[in-house]
């Protein structure tokens, strides 16, 4: 295996969800490479229909934090996975279409590894509400936020997952045919 | 009467509460306790600096001891509601103080 590879399987299994975040801000920088890295992210039938909102504004990070049940840290800066529903059904996708949820996790594990890779933490969150989140937002007319990335500085204490290690049980579970 | 909470940390609180209503009606059943006991530890973070010795224990103390919220059949339900009676046990305990109220056997 060549070195490059194993750098990319080395960020996988290193990346883990920061619960906990310092008040160290994340640069324009890093913002840029995590986005552009996302911008590699597989998309079906390469529709690009999931448009990011980064949020860096400490008041609307709070705001967004208050309506975010899931959201446990504190964010230094968020980007929040939308789907672009008005555009999705020019392309005749009906609401509901799993393929638009698929390329959210995609897109997300992507923006996770990237952040990882420069050393920032990070943190997915669905538990959120939507009509609040798209408010405080502003979002257009037809973006659906379905996914928020938590991004900042690892604090040194991390909160406990909230279950056991299950890698290798789901791991032990693959069929092979 | 101890004022202690701000009115931004209450907003706060309150908005935390709406919205764990609105996302639990997608979530599994085991979210419901997640959020209560998520809500309630963020009261106590937040009254805690300004409240009495006997509140700030309270608030700070027994919820610390409680282990993991159980999210399937696969974890230890009722070792977890044990835990949680104790806390119930604690805050019950410090109300019938706070109200004055003396428990048959005590003294």
């Amino acid at each position: 295996m060549t070195e490059p590879s194993a750098e990319v399987l080395r960020t996988i299994r290193s990346r883990r969800v920061a619960r906990a975040l310092t008040a160290q801000p994340v640069t324009r920088d890093q913002l840029d490479t995590v986005l552009e890295a996302a911008s590699f992210a597989p998309s079906a039938g390469n529709r690009r229909l999931h448009p990011l909102v980064v949020v860096t504004d400490p008041g609307r990070l709070s705001v967004l934090r208050m309506v975010s049940p899931g959201m446990l840290q504190r964010p230094a800066a968020a980007i929040v996975i939308c789907i672009d529903q008005a555009n999705a059904r020019r392309f005749g996708f009906r609401p509901g279409t799993p393929g638009l949820y698929v390329d959210v996790g995609t897109l997300a594990a992507t923006i996770l590894l990237a952040a990882h890779a420069i050393g920032l933490g990070s943190g997915p969150v669905t538990s959120f509400s939507r009509a609040a989140a798209t408010h405080v937002l502003d979002l257009p007319d037809g973006w659906e936020p379905r996914l928020i990335v938590c991004l900042g500085h690892p604090a040194d204490h991390q909160p406990a997952g909230m279950r056991a290690n299950r890698r290798r049980e789901a791991l032990a579970r693959t069929l092979w045919r | 009467m101890q004022l202690v909470l701000t009115e931004e940390e209450a907003v706060e609180l309150f908005a935390f509460l709406v919205t764990a209503a609105r996302t639990q009606l997608d979530e599994a059943a085991e979210y419901g306790p997640l959020r209560l006991l998520t809500a309630a530890r963020r009261l106590g973070e937040m009254i805690a600096p300004r409240s009495s010795e006997p509140v700030r224990q309270l608030v700070t103390g027994p919820l610390q001891q409680l282990g993991p919220v159980p999210l399937s059949d696969d974890d230890d339900r009722g070792d977890f509601a044990a835990q949680l009676d104790t806390v119930c046990v604690a805050v019950a305990e410090h109300a019938t103080q706070r109200a004055g109220l003396r428990r048959k056997g005590t003294t």
